[in-house]
């Protein structure tokens, strides 16, 4: 290109080079938030789950309320049974949309390091989800408040380990989109990778609980601890993701019968092996074999 | 043969196809012309019976296509290269759509052959290049060995030897007395295969003649792209800038 | 050309059947979706095999059917993706523009559907029925196939796995998404069920009842219909109640995904 005279500029610009250095790891952040940020279905994912966590919560407060003992702080977590659904379908929708719509080609020839990109949607779904999280559970103290206005008890958020209980609560949503975005990474279909997640959390200890039911004979009289079948399913209702962050949120319960006794702590690094884990294969998948 | 009359189609407030009149003839290749976003692909949507006219009509020999007892006998339709199952093989992909009709796996063969598909007919249709699919949609269209054919840019994505075939396929087909309805972009090649050119912009028929005549009416137009373009100068609703045009006015062109 | 004479050229219902039939048979993931059932259905009465005790009062057939738990899943999988197929990878437009009427191809789908998961049904119950065996024998639950109650459950395992399958294609036509369909076909199979549970009462009970997945009664022994009924404080639905509930979801969503496909454009 020879411009005429360079007049206003003593060097002129190579063509296309607007600020040079290409793609710098916040660029790629910056890039997938403008992803993740322009899709409807975000934020209608977003909007299911703060309103789930606060519709449970508050129907559960109430159902409670006339209960002789009733406690509003223990009806917070009543919401977390489905309100993880909506972050972690937002997290496998993250993982697969790139190979789901086939933008992937568009996204790895400007970044054709790729894993970049991986890190990059695990920062930003975090993020994300972070921020919906906390709102989902400033839901779900919405939600008991008329329960307890109702019995005239004062709310102390503050006291007690109920702080917490809201963290705990707040890391296990945000886990939960990690999960999704990790098994959406692996998997790269979505209605397989949500298959494969809605089974792992909700379905399997649901299945798992109703069988151990139907292979216990209620009338046995209670011997020695649980019976086997149940400590088995316990154990594995355990250490599946949602049993491991619900004990994240329930810092001073020793545990469900029969299963081991791992604490919030444990339970959050449960939760956490079950997003490093997928998370890594997928990165191992993304380097090592082609993108088509 | 085709006839659109006074069609109209609108998506909520906006009016994809605004008041269309035109006719394709048997024996002849009408070429379907227009920018991105003119209609197009919606009028041909609607004249196979997957949307529904918001007023007007759309027949085929006289009938609406949903009326049709036998449409793959009546009408081959190339809607979207695309609209094939990734884990099907070409020759079930092909299969599938025969048997709606009866149509005989001999004639599956014979289609595939016809398209060049042969070596790859076992093959799933996810391995497919753009101008595979491209014949593969050719071949669908071809099964009922209809009367009247509708593509929607069918040398998009061909190598220039299957350009070169579509043409001639085109010209064999409305020679043997059938209805050929056909976008495409590619003037040059319309100006060699189409007798007669419908142009449309922004829903709106902006001509209806035969490839001569619009070249002779528009002024000092030497083909068929010229006139094009100067009939819609006024439609185009999405128009690049060339990448200097930031820098310099876009009359400039002495950028090199 | 050469026009390759068909006996009676157009259209018909048993035509359109075969090219579905075709289509269902040409994509590998009906074969995995299928095997992935029996497998699952086989495993989980396996697995629950092992914790039976003699003095249960278990009934044999109850142990066989018990995968059932699972093999929902793998049948609401098979029906979701029949419904959204054309959809999820744009072949609707080559299927609707062969058949323009669009309805027969729903109804195919449907047909199509169900014969695939009574196929389905029967090989999990076959599967599950021979890896219990020894189980069976060590515990002492007995299947006596003279008796009407047993193979009523028997029966009804097959008839409850096809019903899900056909509401799966339903969620799956009407909401032409696979993830969303999945999604929902799962809340409403399973999860709803299992939310409500937790708090009983006469309007959760009388809810619980009517979601699909009270269906699952079908594969339940006449004990265990008696102690449900016993304790519910919504209706009362026997054993046949269940499946009626269920098949008229199916029949529901197939009417209301046709009512879409009929009135509304495909683009």
């Amino acid at each position: 290109m020879s411009a005429p005279a360079a007049s206003s500029a003593t060097q002129v610009p190579a063509r296309g080079r607007t600020a040079g250095r290409g793609a710098t790891f916040a660029r790629v952040v910056a890039s997938e938030w403008t992803k993740l940020t322009s899709l409807r279905s975000s934020f209608l994912l977003a909007a299911a789950t703060v309103a789930v966590s606060w519709a449970l919560t508050y129907v559960s407060a109430n159902a409670s309320s006339v209960d002789p003992g009733f406690d509003p702080l223990s009806s917070l977590t009543s919401g977390l049974v489905l309100s993880p659904l909506g972050l972690m379908i937002l997290g496998v929708l993250v993982g697969t949309g790139e190979f789901s719509t086939g933008t992937f080609r568009s996204t790895f020839t400007a970044v054709p390091r790729r894993l970049p990109v991986l890190a990059a949607q695990v920062v930003v779904t975090a993020a994300f989800a972070l921020v919906v999280a906390l709102l989902a559970v400033g839901a779900a103290v919405l939600g008991i408040v008329p329960a307890a206005g109702s019995r005239e008890i004062n709310l102390d958020l503050t006291g007690d380990g109920t702080p917490l209980v809201l963290a705990g609560m707040t890391l296990y949503l945000a886990g939960m989109a990690l999960f999704g975005l990790a098994v959406g990474a692996l998997l790269r279909h979505s209605a397989r990778a949500v298959v494969t997640a809605v089974t792992v959390t909700l379905v399997l200890p649901i299945v798992l609980m109703l069988a151990s039911d139907l292979s216990t004979d209620p009338m046995a009289p209670a011997e020695s601890g649980p019976p086997p079948a149940e400590a088995v399913v316990n154990t594995i209702v355990t250490l599946l993701p949602s049993g491991a962050g619900s004990l994240m949120t329930t810092p001073d319960i020793s545990g469900i019968e029969g299963a081991p006794d791992l604490g919030p702590w444990g339970g959050g690094a449960v939760l956490g092996a079950w997003i490093l884990v997928p998370l890594a294969g997928a990165a191992v998948r993304l380097r090592a074999r082609d993108v088509t | 043969m085709i006839e659109v009359e006074s069609l109209t189609k609108r998506y909520g407030t906006v009016r994809a196809v605004d008041e269309l009149s035109f006719t394709a003839h048997s024996g002849a290749v009408t070429g379907f012309l227009g920018p991105n976003g003119a209609g197009k692909s919606t009028t041909m949507r609607v004249v196979v019976g997957l949307e529904r006219p918001t007023s007007g009509t759309a027949t085929v020999d006289g009938r609406r296509y949903a009326d049709l007892a036998a449409p793959l006998h009546a009408v081959g339709v190339m809607l979207d290269a695309r609209s094939v199952h990734p884990g099907r093989t070409a020759f079930r992909h092909l299969l599938a759509q025969a048997r709606t009709h009866g149509i005989s796996r001999k004639r599956v063969d014979e289609v595939i052959g016809m398209t060049g598909l042969e070596s790859v007919a076992g093959r799933r249709a996810g391995t497919f290049s753009l101008g595979m699919g491209q014949r593969l949609g050719i071949a669908g269209a071809l099964l009922g060995d209809p009367g009247t054919l509708i593509l929607d840019e069918p040398v998009n994505g061909l190598d220039p030897d299957g350009v070169l075939w579509v043409r001639r396929l085109v010209r064999e087909l409305a020679d043997e007395g059938r209805t050929v309805l056909l976008s495409s972009h590619l003037m040059h090649e319309l100006a060699l295969c189409a007798d007669r050119v419908v142009i449309i912009g922004k829903g709106r028929l902006l001509a209806d003649a035969p490839v001569q005549e619009i070249i002779d009416r528009s002024t000092g137009a030497a083909s068929l792209e010229d006139a094009y373009l100067q009939l819609t100068a006024d439609s185009v609703q999405y128009r690049g800038r060339s990448a200097d045009d930031s820098a310099t006015t876009p009359t400039a062109g002495s950028t090199r | 050309m050469t026009v390759a004479a068909p006996t009676r050229p157009g259209v018909t219902f048993s035509r359109v059947l075969a090219a579905e039939w075709t289509k269902l048979l040409s994509v590998r993931s009906t074969l995995w979706t299928v095997v992935g059932t029996i497998l699952a259905a086989a495993s989980l009465a396996f697995a629950l095999g092992m914790f039976v005790r003699p003095d249960s009062g278990q009934s044999g057939s109850s142990l066989i059917v018990s995968g059932y738990l699972l093999a929902q899943l793998g049948t609401l999988v098979l029906g979701v993706m029949v419904g959204t197929g054309e959809y999820s990878v744009g072949t609707f437009r080559v299927t609707f523009t062969a058949v323009p009427r669009r309805l027969p191809v729903l109804l195919a789908q449907a047909l199509i559907t169900a014969v695939v998961a009574l196929a389905t049904a029967v090989g999990a119950l076959l599967a599950s029925f021979l890896v219990t065996v020894g189980q069976r024998g060590a515990g002492g639950l007995t299947v006596d196939l003279t008796d009407g109650a047993t193979v009523r459950v028997l029966v009804d395992y097959v008839c409850f796995l096809v019903g899900v399958a056909v509401v799966g294609l339903g969620i799956g036509a009407l909401l032409r998404r696979p993830t969303a369909a999945l999604v929902t076909g799962v809340l409403v199979l399973v999860v709803f069920d299992h939310l409500l549970a937790v708090n009983p009462g006469r309007v959760t009970d009388t809810v619980r009842a009517l979601l699909p997945g009270s269906g699952a009664r079908l594969t339940m022994d006449d004990a265990t219909l008696t102690a449900l009924d016993a304790t519910t404080l919504g209706p009362q639905l026997g054993p046949w109640g269940g499946g009626v509930v269920l098949g008229l979801w199916a029949v529901g969503l197939l009417i209301a995904a046709g009512y879409r496909l009929r009135r509304h454009d495909l683009a």
